[in-house]
């Protein structure tokens, strides 16, 4: 065999390999293509259904003894029953609200499903056999084709193609194309639409548990198996458009190749290869490969305050904010200063992120990037420069913003859930680096990081110093944010987020906007989370994980979207919750993945915001009841689009 | 021409009909009446909830209250797709074309409910433009190809009663004959037509009743034989 045969072979065997996971990627964004299609919704649940369906296969096999073929029928049908219960009592009931929340639900729901998983079966991977009939390989000359992997790309090739004929080409595709333009006026001609999107939601997940199921031998079966691949595939769908049934398809395949192709070449880079093409194509097509301009125009902004934005003047902000700082100081001599620093960083982190979604209404999935990157630098900075700690804070902070000024500068031209989308396809990017660079430590992070002297006076090791320390930085921070929000660059954002046609007709360059906030939640994010370098000495890959991104959606969320003690009050939550939680492994996880379901569904204005709600309606009856003719309250929702 | 009047039972009868889009409040206790065969006209000012009528019977309103009895059927709570199954059908006034659809698809789209709908030919017949321009998508059609595409594509389904809103909105005058002969031919078929409108000489042509509406209320009935004696009053409520 000569170097030339093995390099060809070599080479082939690495486009199959990107030939099978783009099968899998254009399987998966079919489907949710699909969803978003009829249903509006990102399916965020879509890698945990995919991983059930590869659960459910080995499941069916070690406890029943049902094999692959019978489980390639089965499989789909029990997880599009459960996805069908899914959208008939819960996924239905938001339906009418802005797509935010059928992310936020989803992510909740995946949160949820993973964590159970995880109690019950342990992370380890479970090793799924190849049915006998698939084994072995064919040769064609000193090329190998594995039987198994040829199965695969035949059966999802033929599993698109019919899906796509059904769309394109039948009377029952005709019904889900018009009911994807205008759901009441087909219901209208006697078509039973809610039957209908119950339906296809069953089937975009049973197409998730197929793959899953076409995955099962080839990858081990694990909890966490579909939650890294779905943000692949999200970038692939903004790639693609999820406008066109056969661009998702063919993005799917394509990307699939071109990342096999990176592993021969650049093998660096072929975790990020994806991520890279969908930067370059939001700069050069925002509306994806296969997306026509009419597709930008139907992601309108998301608005997601469900209230007017509690804003406060003065005064107002003096008597909270007084008390508030008052128990600040008083805390650390009652409670476990830890626990204390890690809330207020967590606080702060959470300020940057409601800069960015309750002020200017962009949902950012990706805000882990700035959090971890800032701690990343910061420990960098300190452990292997020798700086001090401060100047490793501003760094961290530089840092961020930098990472945020190139973020936003792509993320901005899509709105929406695309934007969503598209910061958590970025933040994935950061995370392959701390992964993979040579300074981040891969797995282990950068460990022990010296916490040394503020200023060269003040010894950070003493722990009450260091309370006070980050008392102040994140009260500053918070300070910060009061100053931008009450600016006239705030207003301009909350009236982006009310009417962004409005804001531009009245002469403002929104997308300069839009990017000035984003750099500054960014750079905020940056500082929460090199404090918290500073507090924990440990920067990780947890801090840079998209679950980072979504623990600090689920604080604000839980807090109150566009309000200003809601960050505060939901970190410390979430904070305590995970810290009580911690013995008990995976609940952590599904408790987390419960109270978003539960604040989605009944609870959208977050504790701070039912609070201020109730105190307002018992302000309007005091009022009534004086007999002095009450102001017309803006019902609450009608900020919404 | 006989008089259609007492041609048969009533089709249709509205009481105490109140709407609502979201907190606002629409519709104040409509009551109207439509006989099988009647065509009746909803004459009134913008925003006097004369489209809003047309979506509440259609069950495309979520909130509303009162009474819509169709065939005998109370469909005051019931689903738009079941009410369309009583062999009723909806166009709506910015005519509902599906741009992702030919117009040979937008004509097939809804679904045979009822025997007795009109066929493809009998449909091309009806409006020859449609059959030149069937594989054009949807929104490609001019505004009164898809005006007919959009009244035609509901005579397929068997429905026999249409509600119509603003046929002639917008279009040529040469096209408002072609709409009007059109409906003019479908009455003389046995249609039930409910048609609101702005212009009430189009109204006059082809109308049996014209119910007034203003503030979401019928505030006058007046028969197409007496609309000529009561023009002055017509104008005081149609006025702006």
């Amino acid at each position: 065999m000569s170097f030339a045969d093995i390099h060809v072979s070599y080479l082939l065997s690495q486009l199959l390999v990107g030939l099978i996971n783009g099968a899998f990627y254009a399987m998966l964004s079919l489907g949710l293509a699909i969803i978003f299609g009829l249903l509006n919704i990102i399916n965020m649940v879509h890698g945990a259904q995919y991983m059930m369906g590869a659960f459910i296969a080995y499941l069916l096999l070690t406890l029943l003894g049902i094999g692959y073929w019978p489980a390639l029928v089965l499989v789909p049908l029990i997880v599009a029953g459960l996805a069908m219960a899914l959208e008939r009592f819960v996924l239905k009931r938001i339906s009418h609200l802005d797509h935010l929340y059928g992310l936020l639900l989803t992510l909740g729901l995946t949160l949820l499903i993973e964590g159970a998983f995880r109690q019950g079966f342990g992370s380890t991977g479970h090793p799924y056999q190849i049915p006998a009939l698939l084994r072995g390989a064919l040769r064609f000359g000193t090329v190998v084709l594995p039987v198994y992997r040829a199965w695969i790309i035949v059966a999802s090739i033929g599993v698109c193609a019919a899906t796509w004929y059904v769309i394109e080409r039948t009377r029952l595709g005709s019904y889900l194309r018009a009911a994807k333009e205008n759901a009441p006026m087909v219901q209208a001609f006697g078509v039973n639409v809610p039957r209908m999107i119950n339906l296809t939601y069953g089937f975009g997940a049973g197409l998730a548990a197929l793959t899953g199921v076409f995955a099962a031998p080839i990858y081990q079966v694990s909890p966490q198996m579909g939650s890294d691949l779905i943000i692949v595939v999200f970038a692939v769908v903004v790639i693609g458009g999820l406008g066109s049934i056969s661009g998702a398809i063919m993005s799917g395949f394509a990307l699939g190749l071109i990342e096999g192709l990176t592993k021969i070449f650049y093998p660096e880079a072929s975790n990020t290869i994806i991520f890279l093409i969908m930067m370059l194509v939001l700069l050069v097509r925002p509306a994806g490969i296969f997306g026509s301009i009419a597709t930008i125009a139907v992601g309108h902004s998301i608005n997601v305050a469900t209230q007017r934005s509690r804003e406060l003047d003065r005064a107002a902000f003096l008597k909270i904010a007084i008390p508030i700082f008052v128990v600040a100081c008083a805390a650390p001599f009652f409670v476990f200063p830890v626990f204390l620093m890690e809330t207020l960083c967590f606080a702060l982190f959470a300020c940057a992120f409601n800069l960015l979604v309750g002020y200017a209404g962009l949902l950012s999935f990706g805000h882990a990037a700035f959090f971890g990157g800032g701690a990343y630098i910061t420990a960098y900075a300190i452990q292997a420069l020798g700086l001090p700690p401060e100047i490793g804070i501003l760094l961290g902070v530089a840092a961020a913003s930098l990472v945020g000024l190139v973020f936003g500068w792509v993320s901005i031209r899509r709105q929406g859930i695309y934007f969503a989308m598209t910061t958590l396809a970025l933040a994935q990017m950061i995370y392959f680096i701390a992964l993979q660079a040579p300074f981040t430590g891969g797995e282990d992070g950068i460990q022990h990081v010296a916490r040394g002297k503020l200023f060269g006076i003040i010894d950070l090791n003493n722990t009450m110093a260091l309370y006070f320390v980050v008392l102040t930085i994140c009260g500053a921070g918070f300070l910060l944010f009061y100053r931008i929000i009450h600016s006239p660059f705030g207003q301009i954002l909350k009236a982006i987020r009310e009417n962004e046609p409005r804001t531009v007709s009245l002469g403002f360059n929104v997308n300069r906007y839009k990017l000035l906030a984003f750099v500054l939640s960014a750079a905020l994010a940056g500082l929460a989370g090199s404090t918290k370098l500073i507090v924990f000495q440990i920067a990780t890959l947890t801090d840079v994980h998209w679950s980072m991104s979504g623990q600090v959606v689920l604080m604000t969320l839980l807090g109150g979207l566009g309000t200003i003690t809601g960050p505060l009050v939901g970190a410390f939550l979430v904070v305590a919750l995970e810290n009580y939680l911690a013995p008990f492994g995976s609940w952590v996880s599904i408790i987390q993945g419960a109270v978003f379901v539960v604040c989605v569904l009944s609870f959208r204005r977050g504790i701070v915001g039912e609070i201020g709600a109730a105190f307002k309606s018992l302000g309007t009856r005091d009022r009534r009841k004086n007999k002095i003719v009450p102001q017309r309250q803006r019902p609450a929702d009608t900020n919404l689009r | 021409m006989p008089n259609r009047i007492d041609v048969g039972e009533k089709l249709l009868k509205v009481r105490d009909l109140h709407g609502w889009y979201g907190e606002s409040h629409v519709l104040h206790g409509m009551n109207l009446d439509v006989g099988k065969g009647e065509v009746v006209t909803l004459l009134g000012r913008n925003g006097a909830g004369k489209s809003t009528t047309l979506k509440a019977i259609m069950g495309m309103l979520a909130k509303r209250s009162g009474s819509v009895r169709l065939r005998d059927s109370e469909t005051i709570s019931m689903r738009s797709d079941n009410i369309a199954h009583l062999g009723v059908a909806y166009c709506p006034e910015d005519r509902g074309i599906f741009a992702s659809l030919s117009a040979a698809e937008n004509l097939m789209l809804p679904p045979t409910l009822r025997k007795g709908g009109m066929s493809i030919d009998d449909i091309y017949s009806l409006f020859p433009n449609l059959r030149e321009r069937h594989n054009a998508p949807g929104t490609k059609l001019s505004g009164g190809e898809q005006q007919m595409l959009a009244i035609a594509r509901i005579l397929r389904t068997g429905s026999d009663f249409l509600l119509l809103d603003e046929p002639t909105e917008g279009l040529a005058p040469v096209i408002v004959q072609q709409i009007e002969e059109a409906l003019k031919r479908l009455r003389a078929t046995g249609y039930t037509i409910i048609l609101v409108e702005q212009n009430y000489r189009f109204a006059s042509m082809i109308a049996d009743l014209h119910y007034i509406v203003e503030n979401g209320r019928v505030v006058d009935r007046v028969e197409n034989h007496s609309l000529d004696g009561k023009l002055d009053v017509l104008k005081k409520y149609l006025s702006v």
